[in-house]
């Protein structure tokens, strides 16, 4: 869900990407952050709890909690809070601590 | 609080509170611990967290083997009901010059003859433990097995919970304020809580330890110098051993939990107790470690610290009695080694305060040594 009027907000929408979630094309836009893209999707769990594994959604949205780190293009623990989609961008759940290369 | 004590350590860090607890283990009673914050709040819970073997000192390998030993099993021995993490993944020192590689060969022939089985390795293997170790200024490198990193916390809380079942006491947030003497004699110890009548003062205040000593009039030639630290946010499992270097200055460890926690020693950090936070710090450390060891430049910094490491004169530990107050020991100077050190502590101080047969090379490790001028010249620290 996107909202697209406002009675205050004007909203500029960005260029039209692609981006894989999972394995899964998103539609996102270009000057949205990651999250947000998943958010609109209808996704919201967005991580994992490091000891117990259990879900966790969108949280703080300013890059403090930790809450949603993902794999994009093989980085782990990127804050996809923060970070901004692009074309072609590969996203996958991160179900441990990271795996550094 | 109590009112009298038949021994009072000053300082609730690894050392006090293993003196405590081999005193205690040893036969002696009413033994209380004074920690001025919580225990382990100065250079234990501040340090790096490294327990080595490698020295090129035969009292320091006996020191460190017999500790080494101990906190193999020291869950057992301690009967904690919790993990201290003692991660044997080796110890991995680094050599980039000619003159370390010679003073590593005769150090682990010391070594060898001490029953330590470090060896020297060629980069190759060194590769083998870390395969993404930067080697363009390295020549080789020493290893052994049987070192690797400690949890300070739960080794600390260990000997404080073994130390209270056998009837010690501990005072938190209790800070000494005097040390009163009489005629040469220990007479008690002066808090912000209260006064405490003893004969027996037990002086392991870590990077305080020479202003203890002042208040009861002794001098030790110690100074303490602020070292900084960084922990790095957790990431899988991929660095087994500590690495360290000399030259570089620096050590690098990945903790259980998978943080990894480094430090460096810098020639210009202050001496007056500070334990700030240093800005120069992080970029230092980072830009030094990521040299070596590069797929680091990925892993975020948590954040920073600083500790007190207690420096001696010959960077080797001083265990005595004060030679003008009779009853005032101190175990102090381990220029940032008494984590690792501090089951010897334990041992060699309740051995010397109980006037028990040495077993362990303590008696070197006076004062008078820096009289007599036979000094423990340890060639191997950062």
């Amino acid at each position: 869900m996107r909202i697209n009027t406002h009675p205050i907000l004007e909203f500029k929408r960005g260029a039209a990407v692609t981006i894989t979630f999972d394995g899964k094309p998103i539609e996102a836009r270009d000057n949205e952050t990651i999250a947000v893209a998943l958010h609109a999707a209808g996704i919201r769990n967005i991580g994992r709890s490091m000891n117990l594994h259990r879900d966790r959604g969108l949280f703080c949205a300013i890059g403090n909690c930790s809450s949603c780190m993902m794999i994009v293009d093989g980085v782990p623990n990127v804050r996809t809070c923060l970070e901004l989609c692009r074309d072609g961008m590969t996203v996958e759940t991160q179900h441990d601590k990271g795996v550094l290369a | 609080m109590n009112k009298t004590a038949d021994i009072v350590i000053i300082g609730g860090g690894v050392s006090g509170c293993s003196i405590g607890y081999y005193l205690l283990k040893n036969g002696a009673k009413n033994v209380v611990i004074l920690e001025r914050d919580y225990l382990s709040a100065g250079a234990t819970g501040r340090c790096g967290a490294g327990i080595r073997q490698q020295w090129g000192l035969e009292l320091n390998c006996r020191m460190s083997k017999f500790s080494c030993e101990f906190f193999e099993n020291a869950v057992s021995e301690l009967e904690f009901d919790g993990d201290v993490e003692f991660h044997q993944g080796g110890y991995l020192l680094l050599i980039s010059a000619e003159a370390e590689l010679e003073q590593m060969k005769k150090n682990i022939a010391l070594q060898n003859s001490l029953g330590i089985a470090s060896r020297l390795i060629t980069l190759d293997e060194a590769k083998e433990i870390v395969p993404y170790l930067n080697t363009d200024n390295l020549l080789a490198a020493a290893f052994h097995q049987k070192d690797g990193h400690l949890n300070p916390f739960h080794t600390t809380q260990a000997f404080a919970e073994a130390f209270k079942r056998l009837g010690g006491v501990i005072e938190t947030r209790t800070a000494v304020t005097g040390v009163t003497v009489s005629n040469g004699r220990i007479t008690g110890v002066e808090t912000d809580k209260g006064t405490i009548q003893t004969g027996t003062v037990v002086n392991a205040a870590g990077g305080y330890a020479q202003g203890i000593a002042k208040m009861a009039g002794v001098e030790l030639p110690l100074y303490s110098e602020r070292h900084n630290i960084l922990v790095t946010e957790p990431v899988e499992p991929l660095l087994a051993p500590m690495v360290m270097s000399f030259s570089l200055n620096l050590y690098c460890q990945q903790s259980p939990h998978g943080s990894f926690v480094m430090g460096r020693t810098d020639d210009s950090q202050p001496r007056d107790l500070r334990v700030s936070a240093y800005s120069g710090f992080p970029e230092l450390m980072s830009r030094s470690v990521t040299g070596l060891m590069p797929p680091l430049k990925n892993l975020r910094m948590l954040r920073q610290w600083a500790g007190l490491y207690n420096m001696s004169p010959d960077k080797a530990a001083i265990y005595c009695e004060a030679p003008n107050v009779s009853g005032f020991y101190t175990a102090a100077g381990f220029s940032g080694h008494g984590f690792m050190m501090a089951p010897a502590t334990g041992q060699s101080m309740t051995e010397l305060i109980l006037g028990l047969t040495p077993t362990l090379p303590w008696p070197k490790m006076g004062l008078d040594r820096f009289e007599t001028g036979e000094l423990l010249l340890e060639p191997s620290v950062v």
